[in-house]
């Protein structure tokens, strides 16, 4: 799996050898339209963890920026990965207020399906 | 008397409609803040409700005339409250003008900004039409930035205004 990297963001990504995908996102992701470059990206990302019977942590952690198109990207994340039955875990920075804010949000979509988690670093 | 009674500050600027100026804009708003406040948090949240105005400017406005490829940004602060404004080009008209207006009347309609972000989330999460606007940005300039949002349309323009209310520090 190669990693992403389009204008300001970069997305690395490491496989441990128990099949977990993590990918961490590094600079901003601020393009006119992110879905359209993290959606194939995606895509490739969850073939390739669906090959392994892996499971996916998006780590956010070292990200400087996100705009809100990014956040709608990632909610179809959720969405695909769960009905995919991929584990996705997001990682994020609790000390830093705007990532507290903007995943705390996401628990809207926790379920007692244990397929998608928010964890804090 | 606030330590904020001592100065207010003044951002004022018209900037040509091009995609890689928001985050210059953004990032030039979120150094200014750092400089005045120390409250890192609060900076960051005005540069994000900067950014998001921004984006829906460039994404929303009427672009169809090259003679008013401008925008507006006002970034004002009086005690201790932050107000952050968006100007452009819009027809009243517009599909565009329409959705603003009863998407700020949507989120008004929630107890608080929260409620109204989850459930735009909510929303999006259930969209299966590719390519659909998501217009997360209000809801999240309300909830994150702790905003009031309002919007006027007239004589070809909107000026679109996110009250920041701080607290003081």
């Amino acid at each position: 799996m190669v990693n992403l990297k389009s204008g300001d963001l970069t997305i690395e990504v490491a496989v441990s050898p128990d099949g977990v995908y993590s990918c961490t996102w590094r600079g901003k992701s601020n393009e006119r339209n992110p879905p359209e470059i993290l959606k194939p990206w995606f895509e490739q990302l969850l073939a390739a963890v669906g090959e392994r019977k892996g499971s996916i942590e998006m780590h956010f952690e070292k990200i400087d920026h996100f705009n809100s198109s990014t956040i709608t990207a990632l909610i179809k994340l959720i969405q695909t990965c769960r009905k995919a039955t991929v584990k996705l875990a997001m990682v994020y920075d609790q000390s830093l207020k705007w990532q507290r804010l903007s995943f705390d949000a996401l628990r809207v979509f926790e379920k007692n399906d244990d397929l998608f988690q928010l964890r804090f670093a | 008397m606030s330590k904020f009674d001592d100065f207010g500050f003044s951002i004022d600027l018209t900037v040509r409609n091009e995609w890689r100026n928001i985050d210059l804009l953004r990032t030039s708003v979120q150094n200014c803040f750092i400089a005045v406040f120390a409250d890192l948090d609060g900076c960051h949240a005005i540069a994000m409700v900067t950014g998001e105005l921004l984006e829906n400017a460039l994404k929303y406005g009427d672009w169809t005339n090259a003679d008013r490829a401008m925008f507006r940004l006002r970034v004002e602060g009086r005690d201790p409250n932050i107000q952050v404004s968006v100007q452009n080009p819009l027809k009243p008209d517009d599909v565009h003008a329409t959705t603003l207006t009863k998407q700020i009347e949507w989120l008004a309609s929630f107890p608080t900004p929260e409620a109204a972000y989850r459930a735009r989330m909510l929303q999006i999460a259930q969209d299966d039409e590719e390519g659909t606007p998501s217009r997360l940005g209000l809801a999240r300039i309300a909830f994150e930035g702790n905003c009031r949002i309002s919007a006027k349309i007239e004589n070809g323009t909107v000026n679109v205004t996110a009250l920041l209310m701080r607290e003081p520090t």
